[in-house]
């Protein structure tokens, strides 16, 4: 790949950055997804599913765990794709590459309530080209994504990082 | 979630953070993915990652995200609130692995009226390190 002089990082790709993306829950988050995902997880924490235990920790009601708002399939109403995928996907004009999750950062801002509809807003914050530790180079791909309540009030910030390795350097 | 949770002046740099180990069985994933609304093939279809040279399906990465928070609230219990989380993914970690969360205090600092915990986590499944750099801030009311 030394030689290779084709950039995978294009004027059309450049183009993308900066874009956003709004989605909105039709109902508020509710009582069961907050308990199916602690559940989900293995995590007996009774904040996520005894009234009264939260009530007394200082909460209005139960909470819902900190990461439960960043996962976003279930606000962006698309059908399923290929992968079977029903989140939020930019459809980037990449050829030829593997995606992989490079890591996340989130700010919490409060606890996220059941009655909490939540609206989120992607943004594509900056695509970038690196040089690949397995030699060739590699796009890092950065999104935001900001949630908040049908109140207006921020709940959350999620920034994600995705790489795309060009296929024929990641075997 | 039975242990008494320390106070901030209790704790200080280097001091570890209580390690969270979970089995990460086809099961599990298979829950978190509905819980989540995520669908994605990868996480529960061999036929698709072995069409894509992966070893098996593999686990979401965010899930790693929901169990460091998890190590840190079981460990600082009910009043604690994170404010900020970030994770760095190094290795895929697949279908029926035992992860281990662990980490220990970097910092404890006073602002205003509560005190903030920084922490440095990381995820490993025996000697692999699945998640590194992690870190967290954590308030905790004075």
């Amino acid at each position: 790949m030394a030689d290779g002089v084709t950039s995978l990082l294009t004027e059309e790709l450049r183009g993308w950055i900066g874009r956003e993306v709004a989605y909105a829950a039709p109902e508020e988050i509710g009582r069961a997804s907050i308990r199916y995902f602690a559940l989900a997880i293995g995590d007996d924490n009774p904040l996520y599913v005894d009234e009264a235990y939260a009530r007394a920790a200082g909460h209005p009601s139960i909470i819902a765990p900190p990461t439960f708002v960043c996962e976003t399939c279930q606000y962006a109403h698309r059908p399923p794709n290929q992968d079977g995928y029903i989140g939020h996907v930019w459809e980037l004009p990449i050829k030829g590459c593997r995606m992989i999750r490079g890591g996340h950062e989130y700010e919490f801002f409060r606890a996220v309530l059941p009655e909490d509809r939540i609206s989120v807003t992607w943004r594509l914050e900056d695509i970038s080209e690196h040089g690949s530790s397995r030699g060739g180079s590699m796009l890092v791909v950065i999104s935001a994504a900001t949630y908040s309540n049908q109140d207006g009030n921020l709940l959350a910030r999620n920034r994600e990082t995705l790489i795309f390795q060009p296929l024929e350097a990641s075997r | 979630m039975t242990h008494q949770a320390p106070a901030a002046r209790a704790l200080e740099a280097g001091m570890p953070i209580p390690p969270l180990e979970r089995a990460l069985t086809q099961v599990r994933m298979v829950a978190y993915g509905a819980a989540t609304w995520d669908w994605h093939r990868l996480h529960y279809e061999p036929e698709y990652t072995a069409a894509r040279n992966i070893a098996g399906p593999i686990v979401d990465g965010q899930m790693f995200g929901a169990l460091l928070a998890e190590a840190l609230l079981d460990w600082l219990g009910p009043p604690a609130f994170i404010r900020r989380m970030s994770f760095r993914l190094r290795a895929m970690v697949f279908a029926g692995e035992t992860v281990r969360c662990e980490g220990e205090v970097t910092s404890v600092v006073a602002e205003r009226d509560f005190d903030v915990v920084r922490v440095a986590q990381r995820v490993r499944v025996g000697e692999r390190i699945a998640v590194e750099p992690a870190s967290a801030e954590i308030v905790l009311p004075r």
